[in-house]
């Protein structure tokens, strides 16, 4: 017998704007924390109980977990109302939410993992590159300037190998997260390009540009999707994003998903 | 001793709360969170002939208290709703009733006679309103000719109980809910969505994939109310009451206007469970206010 998923009230561990508009988001649950896999997300709930706006949850991926205490972990940024009443939780207060839901990334042994994110696409794979603590495995973060990188530091704690591009040069390599993942599949050799899995998340551009190389390279990818949501659960099928074939709905489908299903010119 | 129960015609609902069409799935989804059977019914998503892919993305966007959709009527088709969706449903003993969609009135004729005879169906609802679908839906709901040749061609074609699903988009409600009564319907229910669009001022284009959408939830109670309250009023069939309920108290509303049962839409998908919460608000605020059957909440003119 499935155990009904319950409509979780947690309390705020803190909220913190670890830059501008780039907040920070510490949840006590361990109910979450036990059961979610790096990828998956959750529906917050932003507004007081009786108040109709905004109307919907908003979906966030989870950014990071401590089993042992049972804290969960959002970064976000504030890209509109939703996000900015979500910015004015504080510490104490409580937060309802919904999840784990969604497909995480599918993760097997012996293969080589390889993250990339750009930008806030960085949400969902700290917890991830610390699931994958002891691998070969390599991370490329990027960012457009050395203060928009974020959580380089938590990064490096999983002990993978951190490549770090910015376009400006500020930080690490020059240029797009594409082109430093451009030269580390290159210096491979046939047989290690074939072991290799690609974790992706971040913007649209960058993912199909990233599809693209693992393709010339045989490399397997998969990607985290991010579409507006309104129920997160299956119910509404409003997350429809192109796939080769009809439709996936990222809530059900996804987020993550094997890189070659999407309609990438679509 | 409270009775919850409702009569539509010749079909038995436990308690007047229903799941919408649209946003409950076909049920399944949503057993994670709700026992689907503790409900009076399911309004299953709607189902057409062949299978739909659905409008292009994006399908969804968010509004001052409501929702734009465009979803398009994704469906399995019937036979695959049949064979894969309907086990369960009749399993866990829903009270299953199902939303049609068709292109043209032989489609029509043709969706309700294969339901008509398929255990485990309880009624049907027939969408003539759905704004997201180039032909068929709102074309026929629009038209009281067309809305009373619909149904009676799926009237003759079946015993069950047959609701039809009203579009907001008319000028004269009342003038199609009497077509739908002459036509030989058991019963109205309304509102299906109101039409409108969102525009993206950064990217200077239509929001939705699909230019238009259908607005649902709190944003559209209002009109909602306005239009059972009228149907009510104008016809001698029962009437579900349909718009943006997300509180006992919006559902409590649609009584006092003359709702024989009420549909949660748009709020399951912000709280999957928020048709039992209504459920049980509606049983506190009956005791509290001895009512002791739905149909005493009417308001007498």
């Amino acid at each position: 017998m499935l155990q009904k998923r319950q409509i979780l009230r947690q309390k705020v561990l803190s909220n913190t704007e670890i830059r501008p508009n780039i907040f920070l988001l510490k949840v006590a649950s361990p109910e979450i924390s036990v059961s979610a896999t790096p990828g998956q997300f959750c529906m917050l709930r932003v507004t007081e109980d009786e108040s109709n706006d905004p109307f919907l949850k908003r979906p966030l991926s989870i950014h990071w977990i401590n089993k042992d205490t049972g804290e969960i972990q959002f970064l976000y940024r504030i890209v509109g109302r939703g996000t900015e009443l979500l910015s004015l939780i504080r510490e104490g207060e409580e937060i309802e939410l919904i999840g784990p839901l969604g497909q995480g990334f599918k993760i097997e042994d012996k293969e080589i993992p390889i993250i990339v994110g750009g930008g806030l696409g960085i949400a969902p794979l700290l917890f991830l590159a610390d699931i994958l603590r002891g691998t070969r495995g390599v991370v490329i973060l990027g960012a457009v300037t050395k203060s928009h990188l974020l959580r380089l530091g938590a990064f490096k704690e999983s002990g993978l190998e951190i490549l770090v591009a910015t376009e400006d040069g500020s930080f690490g390599n020059k240029g797009l997260v594409t082109e430093v993942f451009d030269r580390l599949m290159a210096r491979l050799d046939e047989s290690d390009r074939k072991r290799c899995m690609v974790f992706s998340c971040g913007p649209f551009p960058m993912l199909r540009a990233l599809y693209h190389l693992c393709k010339i390279y045989g490399v397997k990818c998969q990607v985290s999707l991010e579409t507006f949501m309104a129920c997160g659960t299956g119910l509404c099928l409003g997350c429809a994003v192109k796939a080769r074939e009809g439709f996936l709905h990222v809530c059900k489908d996804g987020p993550c998903v094997d890189a070659k299903l999407i309609d990438w010119e679509g | 001793m409270i009775d919850l129960k409702v009569k539509i015609g010749t079909l038995r609902l436990k308690n007047p709360v229903l799941l919408a069409s649209g946003t409950c799935g076909y049920g399944k989804e949503l057993s994670d969170f709700l026992d689907v059977s503790m409900l009076g019914g399911i309004v299953v998503k709607g189902i057409s002939l062949e299978p739909r892919k659905g409008n292009p993305p994006p399908r969804i966007c968010e509004t001052p208290c409501g929702l734009l959709n465009s979803i398009g009527l994704e469906n399995v088709g019937v036979e695959r709703f049949i064979s894969e969706k309907l086990p369960w449903l009749k399993d866990k003993g829903v009270t299953v009733i199902v939303n049609c969609l068709g292109n043209s009135i032989d489609e029509y004729r043709e969706l309700s006679g294969r339901l008509g005879n398929v255990d485990g169906i309880h009624a049907l609802e027939i969408n003539i309103s759905c704004p997201n679908v180039k032909k068929g839906g709102a074309l026929f709901g629009t038209d009281p000719e067309l809305t009373f040749k619909v149904t009676k061609a799926v009237r003759e074609e079946t015993d069950l109980p047959i609701i039809i699903k009203l579009s907001p988009n008319v000028t004269d409600i009342c003038e199609i809910a009497r077509a739908c009564q002459e036509g030989g319907a058991t019963a109205v229910s309304l509102i299906n969505t109101l039409l409108g669009m969102a525009i993206d001022i950064e990217r200077k284009r239509p929001f939705l994939g699909n230019i238009f959408g259908g607005l649902s939830g709190p944003a559209i109670k209002p009109v909602a109310l306005r239009m059972v309250w009228q149907v009510a009023r104008c016809v001698d069939i029962p009437v579900i009451g349909i718009g943006g309920i997300t509180s006992f108290k919006d559902a409590i509303e649609f009584f006092m206007a003359g709702a024989t049962a009420i549909q949660v839409g748009t709020a399951t998908l912000i709280d999957p469970t928020s048709s039992e919460k209504i459920l049980n608000g509606i049983i506190d605020f009956m005791k509290e206010n001895n009512y002791l059957k739905i149909a005493d909440m009417k308001i007498k003119d």
